[in-house]
C-alpha cells in the first residue's frame, strides 16, 4: 500500500474536522477525495503532506509510519489550488528548487528540468517568471515542480479550481497522462463530481469530516450506500418505498430492484432512481419500463445534449412518496432525456404523462423516514418541529410524517391508526417516557427516537446494545445516523461489577470485536470505552458527563423495559435512539 | 437593445467621466490649492535652508563642516542609525512574522504596542528612559554603582531612537505578509526545504520590497529624530549631540550659516532616503 490512513482524526476548536478516517491507497492508484467544502478533505490531504498534524490515528507512506515525520522529510509532491509558485523565481528555478535543496549538480538539474517541462508540455518557457504565464501554464509548472524530486506520492489540492472550463479539461488530461506515465500514486481533492469521475481509479466521498463511501466511479454511481453519496454524485430521486419479496413497492406499484437488498423482512426503504432511469410516455401502455405513476410536467429545460424535466406526481393514496418532499407541493421527480428520447416523444410544460422507471437501487440505510408520534395531532405537529428532528430530516433529505395516538402509553390500549409503524418513530422526552416507549415497541415500532425539548445536534454519539440479537441492527442504525452528524462515535461496553476482577480480558475482547464489526460491516469507525455496573445507570451517568451527547441503544427483549429504562428516558436531557430487534 | 433605449439617455451629460466645464474647473482648483499649499509650507522652508546656508558663499559653507563638534554630530547620527536600523529591522521582521503567520493570545495587544510609539509624543518617549535609567530613576543607583551611563550618553540616544522608530518596519510588513499568505512557504517545505532555507530563499525575496521600504522610513526617522533624543542626550557638544540637536545649538548661538549648513546636510540625507524610497517603489511595483 502506498498510503495508509488509520483512524485519522483532527479536531478544530473542539469539533472534529476529520473524523476517524481509515483508508488504503494502492501503488500507482489515482484516488480522488470528493466532498463539499468544509467536509475535511483538504485537511486530510494536508495531514498526509504533513502540513497539519493529526490529533489521533496513524499515517503511513509505503509502509513507513510518517505520523510524526516533518513535512519536508515525507517526500511527497503537493500542488496547491492557487499554484503557490515562487513568484520571484523563474520557471526553471521553481522546478529546480527541490533539486537544489538536495544539492544536485547543475548539469543533472538542468536535465531533470528539461524532462519535466517536456512532461507537462511547457518546453522553452524556462526563463519566464510565473507572472508572465497563464493560469493553466502556472499550474503545469506547479505540477512539474512537485514531481521534480521524484516523490512517491503526488497530492493535488483542488488544482483546477481557479481555471476556466476549457483549460481545466486540457490540464486534467495532462495530469492523468503524466500520472499514468510515471505510475505515481496520486490523491486529488475536489468538490467537482464530474472531475472525480473523469480522473479517478477510485473515489472516496467525504462529508462532515467522515469518509462515507469509496469505490470505483461506476460502482459508487450505480450502487451508492448512503443518501449523501446518492445525491452528491449526480442527481437522484429519493423515494420512500417498501421492500417486499416481489421487489420495491413505490406507492401502489412494485418494481424489481437492481439488486436485492439484504434482509428478508418487509420494511420501509429509501429507493434511488436516477433521472436518466426515469421514462416518460403518453400512456402507461407506451412505456417500455415498469409503470410508476402519472404526473404533470412542471418544467422543461434544454441543456444541450440532455433535456431535463421536473414532473409533479399526481396526488392520491397510490402515488409514491418522494423522500425530499416534506409535505410541500413543490417536490417533483427529476427526469433527464437524451435527444433521441426527445424526438420520440415531445413534451411541453403542463402535459400529463405516464412515468416509468428502468432501474431502482435500494439504499441499505435503515433510517428511512421519521414519524412524529404524540397523544394528539397538535402535539405531534409541535414535535415534528423539534430542532434536532427537523435538522436530521433535512440532512437525511427525508420527510417527517405525523401520527396521533390518543391512547399512547395506556396499558392494553390498541393503536388508534391501524397502519403499521414505518421508519423511525419519534416521541418527546417526558415523565412517563419509558412507558410510552415500551407501548410503542410492543405495538410494532422498531426504531424509536426519544427527543428532549431542547436537544442540540450531538457532538458525540454513545452506542450500546443489550442482547446480541440487536447488535447488527444497532450498528447499522448508528452508522446511518452518524453519516449525517459531525460527531464522534463511542461504543460503551458495560459489564457487571463482579466481572471487572474475574474476566478483564473478556471485556476487552468484546470491545474489539464490536469495533471491527462496525468497521467491516458498516464502515463505521468508533472509539471504545469500558465500564462496569448496571447498564442503564452507567449509560445515564456517562450521558450526564458532557453536553451535546446522544445515545443509540439496541434492545433485544422488552421484559421490564419501562422499569429498566426509566432513569435513562424519563425527562432525560439527551436524545436516545432505541433500536429494537427481538430474538427470532 | 440599443435602439430600444430612450433617446434622452444617449445625450445625458451628467454621466461620470464626462468632461464638462464645471468638472475641469474643479479639477484645476484642487491642483492649484495643493500646489500652493506645498510651495508655502514645504518648498519655501527647504529653499530657505539652502539659501541661508550658502549666504556667505561656498567657502564658509564647507568651512562649517570642519568644526570638530559638527563632525562629531554627523558621526553620532550615522552611528546611531547604523545600530538602530538593523535592530529594528530584525524586530520588525520577527513581529510581522508572528502576527501574520500565527494565531496566539495577546496578538491584538502586540499590534497595539507596536503602534504605541507613533501615538505618544517623542518627548514623552525620551522621558520614559530618563525615568528608567536616569540618576533618580528605577535603575539609576544600580547603574551608577556599576559605573554604567545610559542617559546623557550614546546608549540612551540609541534606546530613545530605537523606541521611536520601531513601528516602521513591522507596520510595513504585517499587511504585506498577511496578504501574501503561507502557500509558498508550505510549498517550499513539502519540496524539502528547511526553516532557514525557506526564510532566505522564499519568504525574504517575497517581502524584500516591503522590507526595504520599511527600512528606508525607519532610517529617515532615526536620523531626523529630535524630541526623544533631546531629552536623553544632555546636549554635550562633540559627545552626545546628534545632527538635529547640533543644529538647534548653532542656531541659538546665532551661527546661522553653521546651523543651516548642517540642516542642509540632514535635508540632503533625507532627500537621498526619499530617492531610494521612490526607486524601491518603482522597482517593486514593476516586479510585482
Amino acid at each position: 500500500m502506498s498510503i495508509t490512513l488509520d483512524q485519522v482524526t483532527k479536531h478544530y476548536a473542539g469539533a472534529p474536522v476529520v473524523n476517524d478516517v481509515s483508508l488504503d491507497i494502492g501503488d500507482g492508484e489515482f484516488f480522488v477525495l470528493l466532498g463539499p467544502s468544509g467536509s475535511g478533505k483538504s485537511t486530510l490531504l494536508r495531514a498526509i503532506a504533513g502540513l497539519s498534524g493529526v490529533d489521533h490515528g496513524r499515517i503511513a507512506l509505503h509502509g513507513r509510519d510518517v505520523t510524526h515525520v516533518a513535512a519536508r522529510k515525507r517526500g511527497v509532491g503537493l500542488v496547491f489550488q492557487n499554484y503557490a509558485l515562487f513568484r520571484h523565481m523563474t520557471v526553471a528555478e521553481n522546478i529546480e528548487f527541490a533539486l537544489r535543496v538536495r544539492h544536485m549538480r547543475a548539469q543533472a538539474r538542468r536535465q531533470r528540468r528539461q524532462e519535466l517541462l517536456r512532461l507537462v508540455a511547457l518546453e522553452g518557457l524556462d526563463q519566464r517568471l510565473p507572472a508572465q504565464l497563464s493560469g493553466g501554464q502556472q499550474q503545469r509548472v506547479a505540477v512539474a515542480r512537485a514531481l521534480a524530486h521524484k516523490p512517491e506520492v503526488l497530492l493535488l489540492d483542488e488544482p483546477f479550481g481557479a481555471l476556466d472550463a476549457k483549460i481545466r479539461e486540457e490540464l486534467r488530461r495532462t495530469i492523468r497522462q503524466v500520472q499514468r506515465e510515471l505510475g505515481i500514486t496520486t490523491v486529488l481533492v475536489t468538490h467537482d463530481q464530474e472531475e472525480a469521475f473523469a480522473m479517478a481509479d477510485r473515489i472516496g466521498v467525504m462529508n462532515l469530516g467522515r469518509l462515507l463511501e469509496m469505490g470505483a466511479p461506476h460502482d459508487l454511481y450505480s450502487r451508492p450506500a448512503t443518501r449523501f453519496v446518492a445525491t452528491f454524485l449526480g442527481a437522484a430521486n429519493l423515494i420512500l418505498a417498501r421492500c417486499t419479496p416481489d421487489g420495491v413497492q413505490m406507492g401502489a406499484n412494485t418494481v424489481a430492484a437492481a439488486e436485492r437488498p439484504p434482509g428478508v423482512e418487509e420494511r420501509e426503504v429509501v429507493a434511488v432512481v436516477r433521472p436518466e432511469e426515469v421514462e416518460v410516455a403518453a400512456s402507461r401502455d407506451a412505456l417500455s419500463s415498469a409503470y410508476l405513476a402519472r404526473g404533470v410536467v412542471n418544467e422543461v429545460v434544454f441543456t444541450g445534449a440532455l433535456e431535463s424535466l421536473r414532473v409533479r406526481l399526481e396526488d392520491g393514496a397510490q402515488a409514491p412518496l418522494l423522500a425530499q418532499a416534506n409535505g410541500d407541493a413543490g417536490a417533483s421527480l427529476l427526469v433527464t432525456r437524451t435527444r433521441h428520447e426527445q424526438r420520440g416523444f415531445e413534451i411541453h410544460p403542463g402535459q400529463s404523462v405516464a412515468i416509468g422507471v428502468r432501474r431502482v437501487h435500494v439504499l441499505p440505510t435503515p433510517l428511512s423516514s421519521f414519524t412524529a408520534c404524540a397523544a394528539s395531532a397538535a402535539l405531534a405537529d409541535a414535535l415534528s418541529r423539534q430542532p434536532l428532528l427537523a435538522e436530521l430530516a433535512e440532512r437525511m433529505k427525508t420527510r417527517i410524517a405525523m401520527r396521533a395516538e390518543p391512547q399512547l402509553g395506556v396499558p392494553d390500549a390498541a393503536c388508534a391508526a391501524d397502519s403499521p409503524f414505518v421508519g423511525t418513530t419519534a416521541i418527546a422526552s417526558q415523565t412517563d417516557c419509558a412507558q410510552r416507549a415500551e407501548w410503542l415497541l410492543r405495538r410494532g415500532a422498531k426504531d424509536l427516537l426519544v427527543l428532549p425539548e431542547q436537544a442540540a445536534v450531538p457532538q458525540r454519539v454513545l452506542i450500546h446494545w443489550m442482547g446480541e440479537a440487536a447488535r447488527s441492527a444497532t450498528l447499522a442504525a448508528s452508522a446511518s445516523a452518524l453519516r449525517h452528524l459531525s460527531a464522534e462515535a463511542v461504543y460503551v461496553g458495560i459489564f457487571p461489577e463482579q466481572s471487572a476482577s474475574a474476566h478483564p480480558q473478556h471485556g476487552m475482547r468484546e470491545l474489539l470485536d464490536a469495533r471491527s464489526e462496525a468497521q467491516l460491516a458498516h464502515g463505521l469507525e468508533m472509539r471504545t470505552e469500558l465500564r462496569f455496573g448496571d447498564v442503564a445507570q452507567q449509560l445515564a451517568r456517562r450521558l450526564a458527563e458532557a453536553p451535546a451527547q446522544m445515545l443509540i441503544v439496541g434492545v433485544a427483549e422488552l421484559t421490564r423495559f419501562a422499569e429498566r429504562f426509566r432513569g435513562l428516558l424519563d425527562g432525560g436531557q439527551w436524545p436516545v435512539l432505541i433500536v429494537y430487534r427481538g430474538s427470532p | 437593445m440599443a435602439a430600444a433605449l430612450p433617446a434622452a439617455l444617449a445625450g445625458d451629460a451628467t454621466r461620470p467621466g464626462q468632461h464638462t466645464r464645471l468638472h475641469s474647473l474643479v479639477r484645476w482648483l484642487f491642483i492649484a490649492v495643493s500646489l500652493t499649499f506645498l510651495a508655502a509650507v514645504l518648498l519655501a522652508p527647504l529653499v530657505t535652508v539652502f539659501v541661508t546656508a550658502l549666504e556667505r558663499g561656498l567657502q564658509a559653507y564647507l568651512h562649517s563642516f570642519a568644526n570638530p563638534d559638527t563632525a562629531a554630530a554627523v558621526r553620532l547620527t550615522l552611528t546611531t542609525a547604523l545600530v538602530v536600523v538593523p535592530i529594528n529591522t530584525m524586530f520588525g521582521l520577527a513581529a510581522a512574522w508572528a502576527i501574520a503567520k500565527f494565531e496566539f493570545r495577546g496578538k491584538s495587544i502586540l499590534i497595539t504596542l507596536i503602534d504605541l510609539p507613533l501615538a505618544i509624543s517623542p518627548v514623552i518617549s525620551g522621558m520614559i528612559f530618563v525615568l528608567l535609567f536616569g540618576l533618580h530613576g528605577w535603575f539609576g543607583v544600580w547603574l551608577r554603582e556599576h559605573d554604567l551611563s545610559i542617559i546623557f550618553a550614546l546608549p540612551g540616544i540609541m534606546l530613545a531612537t530605537m523606541f521611536v522608530t520601531f513601528p516602521y518596519v513591522a507596520r510595513e510588513l504585517i499587511p504585506l505578509m498577511q496578504q501574501l499568505g503561507n502557500d509558498e512557504e508550505e510549498a517550499a517545505i513539502t519540496l524539502g526545504a528547511g526553516g532557514w532555507m525557506t526564510f532566505f530563499r522564499v519568504t525574504l525575496p517575497k517581502i524584500r520590497w516591503g522590507l526595504l521600504y520599511g527600512v528606508v522610513l525607519c532610517n529617515a526617522r532615526a536620523m531626523g529624530e529630535f524630541g526623544a533624543v533631546s531629552v536623553v542626550s544632555g546636549h554635550i557638544r562633540g559627545l552626545t549631540n546628534t545632527m538635529p540637536l547640533h543644529i538647534e545649538i548653532l542656531y541659538n548661538e546665532y551661527n546661522f550659516v553653521g546651523a543651516f549648513a548642517v540642516a542642509s546636510l540632514l535635508t540632503l540625507l533625507a532627500a537621498l532616503t526619499l530617492v531610494v524610497k521612490t526607486l524601491v517603489e518603482r522597482t517593486g511595483y514593476r516586479r510585482r
